[in-house]
């Protein structure tokens, strides 16, 4: 610890005093700092998978992901959902070498955890550790990639388990929403329109998880990123060391999907749960793919619409309103379709009050209510100098690099963004709010209570009332 | 924790990454297996933890040199504490402005008034008009929010570096010149969103008044730590401006808060916008802060609530002992001991050997004067709670029988290096360790202390807070669906707890309103 001189206190405090404070002037910024992107060396590995390696060398820390393009939608069937997320957990149960136990003492003495996930259109297995206890988690890391066992008895356990969760989830209002929003906005006869229920986590055999495991774990459609306290020429060697057992094989999937029904005209898909305090709102309809060239003006738009605290939404549904503790909106992208999604947890007695004020905010941004230029500077500024925050951490520069690569962006896309972005006009705004708010064909989803707040929803005459059940299937009315 | 914002704020500093194995917190279900696979593009995949409770590396291995934040710390002579702590890796900066108040210091019928009055700080001051305070924080690139927990209320930006004279600006005028633009428009319309708060947080949420439940039966009525940091409905709406004004003039003054700043800043610069902006803000009253001394339960409270889940979950709470004890280290290591990792002794017994229970976490909390060991299982189908209660009582006897293996202690503490090592990569996150050992500790380097101790913790220390605290004194809370009071454990000695919340003739009785160490956000 340092303890200032008081004198330089009191020599600050002398000077301040000279001049007479102005308060009400806000003190301008400084320079903006010059933005410092990553560097990054992109190689390929014996058995063809990438390799991307980030070094930063402040702390003793390594960040080490093995990231699989592709995931559930592509490599799960509709009757066996879950599939992908139970080989994940699978691969903690054991290898050829080390049963369950085994792994778990064996990362718990070296200070770290293995985290497996498989998502919609990627998984990934990875770890955070220090420099010195590297290499020996990834030998464990590519034990359990390449050499799991998938004990039958385990899976029993993780069934058993996800059971209780999905119960569980039906009582929790934010859970229902996920799962019948999507359901109404792609149909049932869409992947991601078929969530995982009790019957696919029934379905699922042994059998299932060893053939996903082999048809989804391939190097071939694998990036391997390194960031952190490491020489990119030597950790080169130490992974393919490692990953020697991993054999060749596979390639990217095609995200093809199939098309998607036809819009319905706006709809409320109400979804009753019994003396709820709050509703919970999910407004929208499918979006664009990542890839779309309206990415920049989208990012934008959603940020005056419902992307920040002082976004219309915000501002009004809960500054001014006080319906809720919180709403806002934004765009999901993938290699598929995407999804628009406005909505938050609304006090149940102004459940029709509060669509009334979404629906005012959304029609708004599609040009009832001009984009104004505090409001086109604030987004772009916050967007584009909100850039060097991610590239803090190990993990973080992880993420923003293999971003690029799973979406196929360029490799100067960070150095490139603020350009973009700042290039986006208010016709841009307005035009791109048109284009993917599609205020005729909305999918509202409201969890309340509906004894409460079916009558005065109807009443606000902004879309008839379908009510659904949990699981976003028609149950009359 | 309660804050201004819905944004679930993402510190990885002690309790990080690493640090937490598969732990379920209270009132929502487990992170693992819930709405995987096409849910993802609209959120997140569900991942799979292996690995660990909190960590260390063996007793022997001396503590990892990587550790530390350099620091300068002094007073203004109006009694500001304020702490510097420049590292130019990342072009931000994270400014802290803590104050040593919350829920605690609550007067009765306020319950839930100082996380209220952390909404109003967000509101405009003197010369800052509504709406400026998230222009020039979020609308640059940066972030903003304050949290209000049992001890303290703590408020913070993140910014472009070059923003940080503005941040400065914000702080202090809030510190000096809320009043002067506060009226009772601006409280009723923060009461409001902060009831949707509690709405959204607690009364809509599965399980989600456990934690207040548990503080109000482990603590006594007039104990400060009895009601949880959201306050209840009533209070809430009894809240007035003229409590506003009292509690600002007495606990917003300089000489009651610690100013830090974290990140890519020139210190001398620095120093002297402090100087200027927070220089003349006039010294407040002396506080009188009273002991609050921890409590022990002389008997078993048992408890059941009929709440709207579809799956009964069982809660155990022993009182134990918070920050100014240094027991709460070997606490720490006992929850890592008993749960988290697949070789944690409840974990095994009832979630993979005997494959009872889904899921289940037991652990430390830590507030400024108390503390508590909270369990929490929940059954798989054909297991009742009142099976699962005596199957952990037998780990937990066994336990306090033989103590902890060395074994165990190391695998414990593995992890710390690394979730210390890894918080260093946030500026906030550094920040709110600076400011907290400065306002709990009177060292905004306790952080080190702190990471020394826990490695220290022996077996022997262990097995002595295991019996020291894991006693019958404890409170027993069965949740379970609405008309299911037989599913909790041991119905027939349980009370029933009702569902309007804690009136005060109730909590006349022992019953008020609290909520565990949680926190509240903007």
């Amino acid at each position: 610890m340092t303890r200032t001189l008081l004198s330089i206190v009191a020599l600050s405090l002398t000077l301040a005093g000279q001049q007479t404070l102005d308060r009400s002037k806000i003190p301008p910024p400084g320079k903006l700092p010059v933005l410092r992107v990553p560097t990054w060396t992109k190689t390929t590995i014996d058995n063809g998978a990438d390799l991307i390696v980030s070094e930063k060398h402040d702390l003793p820390l390594v960040s080490f992901t093995i990231t699989i393009v592709g995931g559930a939608d592509q490599f799960e069937s509709a009757g066996k959902r879950g599939v992908a997320s139970v080989t994940a957990s699978m691969l903690n149960e054991g290898t050829r070498t080390r049963d369950g136990e085994a792994l778990s003492n064996a990362l718990q003495l070296l200070g770290t955890s293995i985290s497996v996930s498989v998502g919609s259109e990627t998984g990934s297995i990875g770890f955070v550790s220090t420099t010195g206890k590297f290499p020996q988690t990834l030998d464990i890391l590519a034990d359990m990639l390449v050499n799991p066992t998938f004990p039958a008895d385990a899976l029993e356990r993780l069934r058993g388990q996800r059971l209780v969760a999905l119960e569980q989830a039906k009582a929790q209002p934010n859970a229902i929403a996920g799962r019948v929003y999507p359901r109404v906005l792609y149909g049932a006869s869409h992947p991601f329109g078929q969530p995982i229920t009790e019957t696919t986590v029934k379905a699922i055999t042994r059998d299932d998880v060893v053939a996903f495991h082999k048809a989804f774990f391939q190097p071939g459609r694998a990036v391997v990123t390194v960031v952190g306290d490491v020489s990119a020429a030597a950790v080169k060697t130490t992974i393919e060391h490692a990953l020697a057992a991993w054999p060749k094989g596979g390639e990217k999937p095609a995200f093809t999907y199939p098309s998607l029904p036809p819009p319905s005209s706006m709809t409320i898909y109400l979804v009753d749960k019994p003396g709820a305090a709050q509703s919970t709102f999910a407004i929208g309809n499918p979006g664009p793919p990542r890839n779309t060239p309206d990415y920049y003006s989208l990012q934008v738009m959603n940020t005056i619409l419902g992307g920040m605290f002082q976004s219309r939404l915000n501002a009004n549904i809960r500054e001014e309103k006080g319906y809720s503790y919180g709403v806002n909106s934004g765009f999901a992208y993938g290699k598929g379709p995407g999804a628009f999604r406005a909505g938050g947890d609304i006090v149940s007695a102004k459940s029709d009050a509060a669509l009334v004020e979404f629906m005012k905010e959304l029609r708004g941004i599609g040009g009832s209510r001009p984009v104004t230029d505090d409001e086109l500077s604030m987004a772009k500024d916050s967007l584009i100098q909100r850039l060097p925050a991610q590239f803090a951490s190990v993990q973080g520069i992880n993420g923003a690099i293999t971003t690029l690569w799973t979406q196929t962006l360029p490799g100067d896309y960070y150095q490139q963004y603020g350009a973009k972005i700042g290039a986006v006009t208010k016709e841009d705004v307005v035009r791109v709010a048109k284009q993917y708010i599609d205020l005729d064909h909305l999918a509202i989803v409201i969890v309340g209570d509906r004894a409460s707040i079916e009558a005065p929803l109807k009443a606000t005459g902004i879309a008839p009332i379908v009510v659904t059940d949990i699981e976003g299937n028609r149950s009359g009315s | 924790m309660f804050s201004r914002r819905v944004t679930i704020l993402a510190v990885a500093l002690l309790a990080s990454a690493a640090a937490a194995g598969p732990s379920t917190p209270l009132g929502t279900g487990p992170p693992t297996s819930v709405g995987a696979g096409p849910s993802t593009l609209l959120g997140t995949g569900p991942s799979t933890l292996l690995g660990t409770g909190r960590q260390t590396p063996g007793a022997k291995r001396p503590a990892s040199s990587a550790i530390k934040i350099p620091f300068e710390t002094y007073t203004l002579p109006n009694g500001l504490t304020v702490i510097l702590s420049p590292d130019h890796t990342t072009p931000t900066v994270a400014v802290d402005v803590w104050y040593h108040v919350g829920s605690k210091n609550e007067l009765p019928g306020r319950t839930g008034f100082a996380h209220l009055f952390e909404h109003v700080m967000f509101t405009g001051s003197g010369h800052v008009p509504y709406g400026i305070h998230d222009k020039l924080t979020e609308g640059v690139g940066g972030n903003n929010n304050g949290t209000t927990s049992n001890d303290r209320t703590t408020y913070y930006e993140t910014i472009p570096s070059n923003y940080l004279e503005s941040a400065l600006w914000l702080e202090a005028d809030r510190m000096g010149f809320l009043l002067d633009t506060l009226d009772l428009a601006k409280l009723n319309a923060q009461r409001d969103i902060v009831k949707n708060e509690r709405r959204q947080g607690v009364d809509n949420q599965p399980y989600g008044r456990a934690g207040e439940i548990l503080s109000h039966a482990t603590y006594p009525a007039s104990h400060p730590y009895s009601w949880d940091v959201i306050g209840s409905m009533e209070d809430l709406s009894a809240a007035s401006d003229e409590d506003v004004k009292n509690f600002f003039r007495l606990y917003y003054a300089p000489n009651n808060a610690y100013l830090t700043v974290v990140g890519d800043f020139d210190l001398t610069q620095a120093r002297g916008w402090i100087s200027k902006y927070f220089g003349d803000i006039p010294r407040g009253q002396p506080i009188t802060r009273p002991a609050v001394a921890p409590v022990t339960l002389d008997a078993e409270a048992r408890l059941v609530y009929e709440d709207r889940v579809q799956v009964p979950r069982l809660y155990i709470q022993w009182p134990t002992v918070g920050e100014r004890n240094d027991d709460q280290f070997a606490l720490d290591v006992m929850g890592a001991i008993l749960s988290g990792p697949r070789t944690a002794r409840l974990t095994k017994a009832l979630v993979y050997d005997q494959q009872s229970a889904a899921n289940l976490f037991a652990r430390q909390s830590s507030n400024e004067d108390v503390g508590e060991f909270l369990m929490a299982i929940t059954p798989r189908p054909g297991h009742s709670l009142t099976d699962l209660e005596a199957a952990a009582d037998a780990v937990i006897d066994k336990f306090k029988d033989e103590g902890p293996t060395q074994d165990e202690i190391q695998k414990a503490t593995a992890g710390l290096e690394l979730g210390y090592v890894s918080g260093l990569q946030s500026n906030l996150g550094k920040a709110f360790r600076l400011a907290d050992g400065a306002g709990f500790h009177g060292t905004p380097g306790y952080f080190q202390t702190e990471y020394q101790k826990s490695l220290a913790v022996t077996p022997a220390d262990v097995k002595r807070v295991a019996n020291k605290f894991l006693t019958r004194g404890r409170v027993v809370l069965s949740i379970v669906p609405i008309g299911k009071a037989d599913q909790a454990s041991k119905p027939d000695q349980s009370k029933k707890v009702g569902a309007q919340g804690f009136s005060p003739a109730v909590a006349a009785r022992g019953f008020s309103p609290a909520i565990t160490p949680q926190e509240t956000q903007r």
